[in-house]
């Protein structure tokens, strides 16, 4: 632990779980006998903006929740770069997910990069859900060197409703958590940001019409899969503006009755004539 | 045809740098938007258009189209509109709020506007709830619907049955006036009473008003199957398509 306070801002996707663990992390860093201080970032986060929280740690009494210059940035979602841009100084240690944010997109030079593919890992091994178990702990092992089954243990607790409800996640997520402490971070060669989302267009075309799908504008909600009359449309693999999937289109079954483009709440897909 | 662009989908006189737009998935209320912006291009009155928002989820659309929007307190839409109207007679003037700003804190200025025939269109869109602020039981909230203020069902002995808005407006309004229900269950529907509400306000320089009702599956708790089944479950409790007057011969003499 470097400085007497240590500043660690976290963020994401609002829904991503950033905030469960932050809860947890301030709770894990009581229980090591450490003040703590620990603000979410309140504002209409659930309404498609980045969800960030801001934690301070320190032997002493911390006197006031709100700092300029973080120690450890955390961010698992490339639109939350630009929230928490200005909290990365120099000396910054910065842990972000390489499956949905590319290298580049960083745009500080002096910062410390460290990588650990979360939602790679997750979608493929874990179960989606467990991609913030992952990143709390290689966050947790990396740069503050907590106990491991004291961890698990709050990890436990705090989901435990969660994991009663259903057995299965439960193991997934001690798995995840196993797997991702003993993970050697990435810190030169990252992983290429293959879950991030799709800023190009996905245009079908058959010889009657055209299909126009807008990655960068749908939000998943599944609407004009509900209202297509002949099942043209499925989720696909791409993913959208908040990581969910993207719909796609069977352009030989569609009929071109406009429904999807009708009820679609974010202008994201339309079928025309040709 | 064009190479196809972001704005492939997307109605003219929508702002495409504030897209994606701030509302949750699946919300109604860009639907509901959406739609106005088709009916402003179909209409061809984009420069001609000045939009009142209220606060609540409404006011995430300060930015939604190209033309003037103006941001008004709780429930002042209407009055806003009708002072703006006033003053520059040639505009569109249409007043956005949402149920609780139009039927809770809001509703002197709605009857008023309504029965002075004051020549603007109030948009109301009614999800039977408080959505910014977390899914509140509102007076358009249906009897044993639970909500987080309502967490046994809304107990209709107590809290009285569902608040039936353009019902209510109709009743004292000027017959000139058009009051009408639609559902974004019937988005073609909705275009055309919008329209037709648009031109009321054209050519008769009338009052009308359109209630629209929604859906809110974030503070629903529902997926897209779910809030539209709970949806064609409210279009049975709140009659779609215009509101006639229902006043016996007797009370109209009084």
């Amino acid at each position: 632990m470097k400085n007497d306070v240590t500043k660690i801002v976290l963020a994401g996707e609002g829904g991503q779980g950033i905030q469960t663990i932050a809860k947890i992390l301030s709770l894990a860093l009581v229980k090591a006998d450490y003040f703590v201080s620990y603000i979410p970032q309140f504002g209409p986060e659930q309404r498609g903006t980045p969800s960030v929280s801001f934690i301070q740690f320190s032997k002493s009494q911390i006197t006031y929740p709100k700092f300029d210059t973080a120690d450890i940035v955390m961010v698992l979602r490339r639109r939350a770069i630009k929230t928490i841009e200005s909290y990365i100084g120099s000396k910054t240690d910065v842990l972000f997910d390489s499956s949905t944010i590319a290298r580049q997109n960083f745009t500080l030079n002096n910062s410390r990069l460290f990588a650990i593919p979360a939602t790679k890992l997750a979608e493929e091994e874990f179960g989606a859900k467990n991609q913030n178990i992952l990143a709390l702990a290689a966050l947790a092992k990396n740069f503050l060197d907590y106990p491991k089954n004291a961890l698990w243990e709050i990890i436990a607790e705090q989901l435990g409703k969660k994991f009663a409800k259903n057995k299965s996640l439960a193991g997934k997520a001690k798995e995840a958590f196993d797997f991702a402490y003993d993970f050697s971070l990435e810190s030169k060669k990252f992983t290429k940001a293959e879950y991030d989302t799709s800023d190009s267009l996905i245009v079908k075309k058959n010889s009657q019409r055209v299909a126009v799908i807008v990655p960068k504008y749908c939000k998943g909600c599944g609407i004009c899969i509900l209202k297509c009359p002949v099942n043209a449309l499925s989720f696909g693999k791409t993913l959208g503006v908040y990581g969910t999937p993207v719909p796609e289109i069977d352009i030989d079954k569609c009929i071109n009755c406009g429904n999807c483009y009708r009820f679609c709440p974010d202008c994201a897909i339309r079928v025309v004539k040709k | 045809m064009k190479t196809p662009n972001e704005q492939f989908a997307m109605p003219q006189c929508l702002n495409s740098k504030s897209k994606p737009s701030l509302f949750c998935p699946g919300c109604g209320e860009s639907i509901i938007l959406k739609h106005l912006g088709n009916v402003v291009d179909s209409e061809n009155i984009q420069s001609k258009t000045t939009l009142v928002i209220d606060i609540g989820c409404t006011l995430l659309s300060w930015n939604y189209f190209n033309f003037d929007i103006i941001q008004s307190h709780h429930g002042r839409s209407v009055p806003v509109s009708v002072g703006y109207k006033m003053a520059r007679g040639s505009r569109v003037v249409i007043a956005l709020m949402g149920d609780g700003g139009a039927y809770a804190i809001g509703l002197q200025s709605l009857l008023h506007a309504a029965f002075r025939n004051d020549p603007i269109l109030a948009i109301v869109i009614n999800n039977t709830e408080y959505s910014m602020t977390g899914g509140q039981m509102a007076p358009t909230t249906v009897p044993n619907e639970v909500t987080t203020t309502s967490p046994l069902g809304k107990n209709a002995s107590i809290f009285g049955p569902a608040f039936h808005g353009p019902e209510l407006v109709r009743q004292i309004a000027n017959s000139k006036a058009f009051i009408a229900r639609a559902s974004v269950g019937n988005p073609t529907l909705m275009d055309s009473i919008i329209t037709k509400a648009i031109e009321n306000q054209q050519k008769n320089n009338s009052f009308s008003m359109v209630e629209i009702l929604s859906i809110c599956p974030t503070n629903w708790k529902t997926d897209a199957a779910e809030s539209f089944e709970f949806l064609a479950k409210l279009e049975k409790i709140y009659p779609v398509g215009e509101v006639k007057k229902t006043l016996d011969k007797k009370s109209e003499d009084i």
